[in-house]
């Protein structure tokens, strides 16, 4: 590896943990589609600001850009509180507003530089270890690199200050309220470090690769954990991941670095949602299907509890019965019985003791505790089942 | 003569320019365990939220013992509807009545094994300490409400509000969440809850307030708790059997 494929991959990282931070609060406040409508809508606050500066990575114009992020949301909330239209609707009306005024000043007043739509869209990476920050006369490293760590360090002590407010106010709004922690302040407080993130991040992944960095890996570690504090690491390793390997990939295809990334993401999104432990489809499917076998088990055990009579018992009567498939009613059978909680005899099922108690102890659960689910009684089956 | 523990002034509030809540006078007593009660969109839940100033108000007051609610923060408690917060949020139980503790810590202080005892022994009171570590999403409606309760609890607040705290659970919990209420009550609280069924007003509180976007009546249950007062709020003729 020589300098500048580290350096890279550094950038890349240090993008996604950036992005990785202010997107798990986005997914979990049900905002995800707001960082879309930013990294489009700081287009002309970096036009605007360019203009000013005259250099494309000035503080100046990324505050400049910032800015914008917040009209975006500002407007946003706009629309959307006079009741004419939709939340989704609003974002969709003020970000291709916003980025086609950007679009048209770069194509009237910018041709001449560095700023083209292309890059705004996908950005160039493996340009980035070529445009160095020079601290009198010393190579100190590339610029993007030195933008986003600042951010990044800006945002992980806004984490670490103020984590307990970001929970409660995302969690709770009203409570947060009234507690005294203004949910209008830290609404627009990760709004101004997504906007800033987003800017930073722009230049080196450009505009969509920003939204997926943000929106994927938070997205990914919510399917894996219950936990806040989990599920922000997750993210960031998941961001951090997509990163490097997404290089890796690039590097082998001779592809979009930013592509490659994104396309890493998606893999990555992908597997979890399918092979996850507990909210994974594989999982939700094998769950659904214990439990269809385990209340049938029930059904089974309570029909033989409410009847004493034989022709009611016999084997074959059963199955017509409780009208039941072939295959279903000898799975239920076989499962009552390795469980010894039936005996066949003569073909006459009858219910044992230990079935007996369990039938009786199943039922009283589900009486006594209405709206938990038959598979809060797991345990008990499981522990049965031996 | 009892302390006012909240005192509500000419309160009017409006969503888009209509009223919700019109000229609003109220007086709570110190000590009482109040309903407040009227049909939907009566603006219930509108009071209390204006009374903790999550709502604005377009005119009149709020004052919490002579104060305004701002100065009198760590004094109130409340619950909102359970309905209002993403049960799936990636949090624990005990994580969640941790955050009643929050309001005393302030901006950016962490809570620490002082505010952790205190969420664990809420939830000793509301019988949930063996799910302290279950995710909240795994919880019965009722049991997400006892968290409510447990957080609320967690604050050691001289008043509490809150917003239909008995909807959608079983009734052991209704038992349990009214018992704690009474607790409250006894210690010297003053409990204001925002009630839906009627038929249980004269058994759990002393004190209601009937309301449908103006004020009907206020005072205590066995004095106004009436047919008269019942059918000026629910404005058909309303009969129910009154245990005196």
């Amino acid at each position: 590896m020589n300098s500048a494929q580290i350096e890279i991959q550094l950038i890349a990282s240090l993008v996604a943990i950036a992005c990785a931070i202010p997107g798990t609060f986005l997914v979990l406040r049900k905002m995800a589609m707001i960082s879309d409508a930013i990294s489009h809508s700081i287009l002309p606050g970096i036009v605007i600001g360019f203009f000013i500066t005259q250099d494309l990575n000035s503080p100046i114009l990324i505050l400049f850009a910032a800015f914008t992020g917040i009209i975006t949301v500002v407007l946003v909330e706009y629309i959307q509180k006079t009741g004419l239209v939709k939340e989704d609707t609003a974002i969709g009306l003020v970000f291709p507003a916003l980025f086609s005024i950007g679009v048209i000043l770069i194509a009237k007043n910018a041709n001449d530089v560095h700023l083209d739509v292309d890059a705004v869209l996908l950005g160039e990476l493996a340009f980035a270890p070529f445009d160095r920050l020079l601290i009198s006369g010393i190579d100190v490293g590339p610029k993007a690199l030195w933008i986003i760590g600042v951010i990044l360090l800006i945002t992980i002590s806004l984490l670490f200050a103020f984590f307990k407010e970001l929970k409660i106010s995302t969690f709770d709004a009203g409570l947060a309220a009234s507690l005294g922690f203004s949910p209008a302040i830290i609404h627009y407080g990760l709004m101004s470090v997504a906007s800033v993130t987003t800017v930073g991040a722009f230049d080196a992944v450009g505009a969509i690769l920003v939204v997926a960095l943000m929106i994927t890996p938070a997205a990914t570690a919510y399917l894996l954990t219950t936990d806040l504090k989990k599920m922000l690491a997750l993210a960031i390793t998941f961001g951090v991941l997509s990163a490097i390997s997404g290089y890796w990939f690039a590097h082998w295809l001779d592809a979009s670095i930013a592509g490659s990334i994104t396309t890493m993401l998606g893999l990555l999104f992908l597997i979890v949602y399918l092979f996850a432990p507990s909210k994974g489809v594989i999982a939700v499917m094998y769950r659904e299907k214990q439990q269809r076998i385990e209340v049938s088990l029930l059904t089974f055990l309570l029909h033989l509890k409410n009847h004493n009579e034989l022709e009611e018992r016999h084997v074959n009567h059963l199955r017509e019965h409780i009208n039941w498939q072939k295959v279903r009613a000898k799975t239920v059978l076989e499962l009552a019985l390795k469980n010894n909680m039936i005996m066949v005899d003569n073909n006459i099922v009858s219910l044992t003791e230990k079935g007996d108690t369990f039938t009786s102890k199943a039922i009283d659960y589900i009486i006594t505790n209405e709206d938990a689910q038959i598979e809060d009684m797991k345990d008990d089956f499981f522990l049965f089942r031996g | 003569m009892t302390k006012i523990a909240v005192k509500v002034d000419d309160l009017t509030v409006a969503y888009n320019y209509k009223p919700v809540l019109w000229d609003i006078d109220l007086e709570i007593p110190e000590g009482v365990l109040m309903a407040i009660v009227g049909p939907n969109g009566a603006g219930k839940s509108t009071l209390i939220k204006s009374i903790l100033g999550i709502l604005k108000p377009i005119a009149g007051s709020v004052s919490i013992y002579g104060k305004p609610y701002e100065k009198q923060r760590q004094l109130v408690a409340y619950v909102p509807q359970k309905g209002s917060v993403d049960w799936d949020f990636p949090t624990t139980a005990l994580d969640v009545v941790m955050m009643g503790t929050y309001g005393s810590l302030g901006w950016i202080k962490r809570p620490r094994q002082k505010e952790k005892k205190a969420a664990l022994e809420a939830l000793e009171k509301v019988g949930m300490l063996a799910f302290k570590n279950r995710q909240i999403s795994q919880l019965s409606g009722g049991q997400q409400q006892r968290i409510f309760l447990a957080r609320a609890l967690v604050q050691n607040a001289s008043i509490y509000f809150m917003d239909e705290p008995f909807q959608g659970v079983d009734a052991t919990t209704e038992i349990a969440i009214i018992n704690i209420l009474k607790e409250l009550r006894k210690a010297g609280k003053t409990v204001i809850v925002v009630h839906h069924d009627l038929q249980t007003v004269p058994e759990y509180f002393d004190w209601v307030t009937f309301l449908n976007v103006k004020k009907i009546a206020t005072g205590p249950v066995k004095d106004i708790f009436n047919d008269d007062n019942l059918t000026k709020t629910y404005g058909i003729n309303y009969k129910v059997s009154i245990q005196k």
